[in-house]
């Protein structure tokens, strides 16, 4: 046979490369039907060997789909899907070159036949299955473009696409795995490389413009358009936590005596979590330079993986064990209450601060871990505002209240350099105010400042200790006197020690003191001890039941005049805050209490004293140095 | 279709296509000696090169297509994209920068080691011969270690890019020794 004679011992043809040999091997006359194995070969090679490899298979391959015997055109469209499928973007760009799709189709007529030949069928089918998969769900489907014209082209001549096995196709969709940031960053940089080579090989002018533009993106010269893949594989991780989720919730709802199905849903999701498990742990492994993303991504392992025991054991019918699981995965509830904000928010992730028009944890948000972590995840940027968890732990429906601030004592241009800041940070939390003017924003909801770690905000929906044990307690919503504010004990009463560590950037919220009623009803705590000493004198009114009256004492501690004191003042949006004005500007040398300022916060529930939140912003001068210092100003230690 | 009847044309009167790499590390000189063998009689400013550039040139017959490939280590990685069907490798060197020349023979080897350079001819512009201190077209040799160099052909010409002078001579090196005209 004439295709024997071509192709009978060519294999030790020196002018072949190995990667042609391979491919003529797979595709020898003398196998009668399909070797995988061989064909696997193959695909293992172009994957290796990359650069020109694909390039260079597709075009044997496709000589060889041309051959006059039909068997090995046969065999050569089989190890064709078999390389569209497991050689990724830098094949798949091969196959859509005009220069291949028409070789593809060199032996069809220009009628279509009253029957197709096996071949062709088999090239109908292959072209059929490539427009309704990789051409439209790929990534960089822009790229594919000619494969949907070959595919207009024949219908248009006349020729009828086959029917293709949808189960079959799907492979070549992307594949719903979780991936790592390494790996999606690996990936495009394997997509980047193949398509350098093929615009630097075709070599039109447009070509190669595209192709320098690459070589920056490349190069890294160009980050404009770089992807955050970290962001990303947050973004993945969610999602996998959405369907741990939905399968907790499918449990929960389960009753004893139904039966779990095989391939239903549960099996689904059940296959879908349990996927993703080793990945990650593997992510755990890459982020290890961040404990705070380790620690995140481990606590949502485990609830992961409590979520598929229960899951287990719900399908072997034993539901008295399955309950004793601890329930709750992150991003629910136990089922006692659904809480619109207790799931993962991922517009945290979103790094473009003017983005958030769609911020979910604006303020109908009521839980109280979100308050907590707002708190961590805006940890104060040497710039950044003052800032609160946005959300309010007990008057979730409020209206914000706007209050108008006092007359300042001062012209307001001297605080130019802060006011847009704190005008824009303000704005998310009408509570915060300072005396000076500035126009009314309290309409505009905007987000807190975005996290700068993407991984931040993951487990936003949980407290920190990391098990759904305390979670199941806490989002009650009434204030309870004096029990439910032990999480947000930041630092008991031990208010003193903690001054100084108001703006540490680990927040430790271990509080394990006794509860007690017996705080007093004023306390004196120390907010600020550097250069200027700032002193909290908080008491409560005995008439004022919900009001806490905080006078605060300015002291020099240096030698020279302190002056241009500019002190502000923000709460959580539950209080409101009123300032009076501060009794002057400057204060002399070494001098005690200089400047006095009162503050009252109303709508503190009496046991509520110790958690209230106060964050704290100061600039004053000292000779000819401007100085700005921020923080969080400790528990003010009373009932 | 013009392409296919100029290089009929070409096979019947002898012109000679040839694809032309030129590498090196950063400020060797590189786009510097493209431009110059472009518009021979200018003088060339040029800045460093983020990316590539590509230019014909004809001389003696051949028509060479250089191109030409920044050379900052950010870039480097990216070479290998250029090598499928290279015939002739330029590699630049800036014989004033001893201090690199080691890492200018550590890219040379790692390029005509790759399996899609086997076949190419191998040029080394010894450039900026008029700095003091330069290494001879006979040191850059040795430091290249270019000696152990087997079943390769190569030539060391000593340049001086500014100037146009050494590199005409190189192209003449190249289109004397290409043996198979061009594939693809």
């Amino acid at each position: 046979m004439a295709a024997r004679d071509r192709f009978g011992g060519a294999y030790a043809d020196p002018g072949f490369t190995p990667l042609q040999r391979a491919i003529r091997n797979a595709c020898d006359i003398s196998h009668y039907e399909p070797n995988l194995a061989l064909n696997l070969e193959v695909a293992d090679l172009i994957n290796s060997k990359k650069g020109n490899a694909p390039r260079e298979a597709a075009l044997e391959i496709v000589r060889l789909i041309n051959s006059r015997n039909q068997n090995v055109a046969l065999l050569a469209l089989v190890l064709l899907d078999i390389c569209v499928k497991n050689c990724g973007y830098p094949f798949q760009l091969q196959i859509s070159t005009k220069e291949f799709l028409n070789e593809l189709v060199r032996r069809f007529p220009e009628r279509p036949p009253m029957r197709p030949s096996r071949v062709q069928h088999r090239i109908l089918e292959s072209i059929e299955e490539w427009r309704q998969t990789i051409c439209q769900t790929s990534r960089y489907k822009e790229d594919l473009g000619f494969i949907r014209d070959m595919h207009r082209l024949l219908l248009y001549k006349g020729y009828v696409f086959p029917e293709i096995r949808h189960e079959d196709a799907a492979v070549l969709n992307p594949s719903d795995n979780l991936r790592s940031a390494d790996e999606m960053e690996e990936e495009e940089k394997e997509a980047q490389s193949a398509k350098l080579q093929e615009l630097i090989r075709r070599g039109t002018p447009a070509d190669l413009q595209e192709a320098n533009r690459l070589m920056k993106v490349m190069a890294g010269y160009d980050n404009r358009h770089k992807t955050d893949y970290r962001a990303k594989a947050a973004e993945e991780v969610s999602r996998v936590q959405q369907k741990a989720k939905i399968l907790e919730e499918m449990l929960q709802s389960h009753q004893p005596g139904e039966q779990v199905a095989e391939g239903d849903v549960f099996e689904e999701l059940a296959n879908a979590l349990q996927s993703a498990h080793p990945k990650i742990q593997k992510m755990c492994e890459e982020e290890s330079d961040d404990p705070e993303a380790v620690h995140k991504l481990l606590e949502i392992n485990d609830s992961i993986h409590r979520t598929i025991e229960r899951y287990k054991l719900v399908k072997k019918g034993d539901h008295d064990a399955a309950s004793r699981i601890p329930k709750g995965t992150l991003g629910t509830t136990t089922g006692v209450s659904k809480n619109a904000n207790n799931e993962l928010s991922l517009i945290d992730f979103d790094p473009e601060p003017s983005s958030n028009s769609s911020a979910p944890q604006a303020p109908t948000g009521n839980s109280l871990e979100n308050d907590l972590l707002g708190l961590s995840i805006d940890e104060p940027a040497p710039t950044g505002g003052i800032s609160l968890g946005p959300t309010n732990p007990i008057v979730s429906s409020a209206p914000p209240i706007q209050q108008q601030a006092p007359p300042p004592p001062t012209p307001p241009q001297a605080f130019k350099p802060n006011y847009d800041i704190l005008s824009s940070l303000g704005s998310s939390r009408p509570v915060s105010q300072s005396p000076s003017p500035r126009p009314q924003h309290a309409t505009s909801v905007t987000a807190t400042p975005p996290p700068t770690d993407p991984f931040a905000s993951l487990v936003s929906a949980s407290p920190r200790h990391g098990s759904p044990f305390p979670a199941g307690a806490t989002p009650t919503q009434q204030p309870s006197p004096m029990g439910s504010s032990s999480l947000l004990d930041l630092a008991g009463t031990q208010s003193s020690e903690s001054a100084n560590k108001a703006d540490d950037d680990e927040w430790s919220f271990a509080s394990s003191l006794p509860q007690s009623n017996t705080l007093p009803s004023t306390n004196r705590v120390e907010v600020l001890n550097s250069l200027l000493k700032i002193e909290f004198v908080a008491r409560r009114h005995p008439q004022q039941a919900r009001q806490i009256h905080v006078a605060a004492l300015f002291s020099n501690g240096t030698n020279q005049v302190l002056n241009e004191l500019h002190f502000q003042v923000a709460v959580e949006k539950a209080y409101t805050l009123q300032l009076r004005p501060q009794s002057g500007r400057e204060i002399a040398p070494q001098q005690q209490n200089g400047v006095q300022q009162e503050l009252l916060l109303d709508g503190v529930d009496m046991g509520k004293g110790n958690s209230v939140k106060i964050r704290y912003k100061v600039s004053y001068r000292v000779g000819q140095e401007q100085k700005e210092e921020q923080g969080m100003v400790p528990s003010l230690g009373i009932a | 279709m013009g392409g296919s009847v100029s290089k009929i044309m070409g096979k019947i009167f002898g012109t000679k296509e040839m694809r032309i790499l030129m590498l090196g590390l950063d400020a060797a000189g590189k786009t510097t000696i493209l431009y110059k063998l472009k518009l021979s009689n200018q003088d060339v400013t040029t800045i460093p090169t983020v990316g590539f550039n590509v230019e014909s040139v004809t001389y003696k017959n051949v028509k060479f297509n250089v191109w030409d490939v920044g050379g900052q280590d950010k870039i480097r990685p990216l070479w290998r994209h250029y090598y499928s069907g290279t015939q002739g490798l330029i590699f630049v060197v800036d014989s004033s920068d001893t201090a690199r020349i080691e890492e200018a023979r550590s890219e040379l080897h790692k390029i005509i080691n790759d399996r899609e350079m086997k076949d190419a001819l191998l040029l080394v512009f010894a450039n900026k011969q008029d700095s003091p201190g330069r290494l001879s077209p006979e040191e850059v040799t040795n430091a290249l270690q270019l000696n152990k160099l087997k079943d390769k052909l190569w030539y060391v010409a000593p340049s001086v890019a500014t100037e146009g002078t050494g590199i005409f001579e190189g192209l003449a090196w190249l289109s004397n020794n290409v043996k198979t005209p061009p594939q693809k």
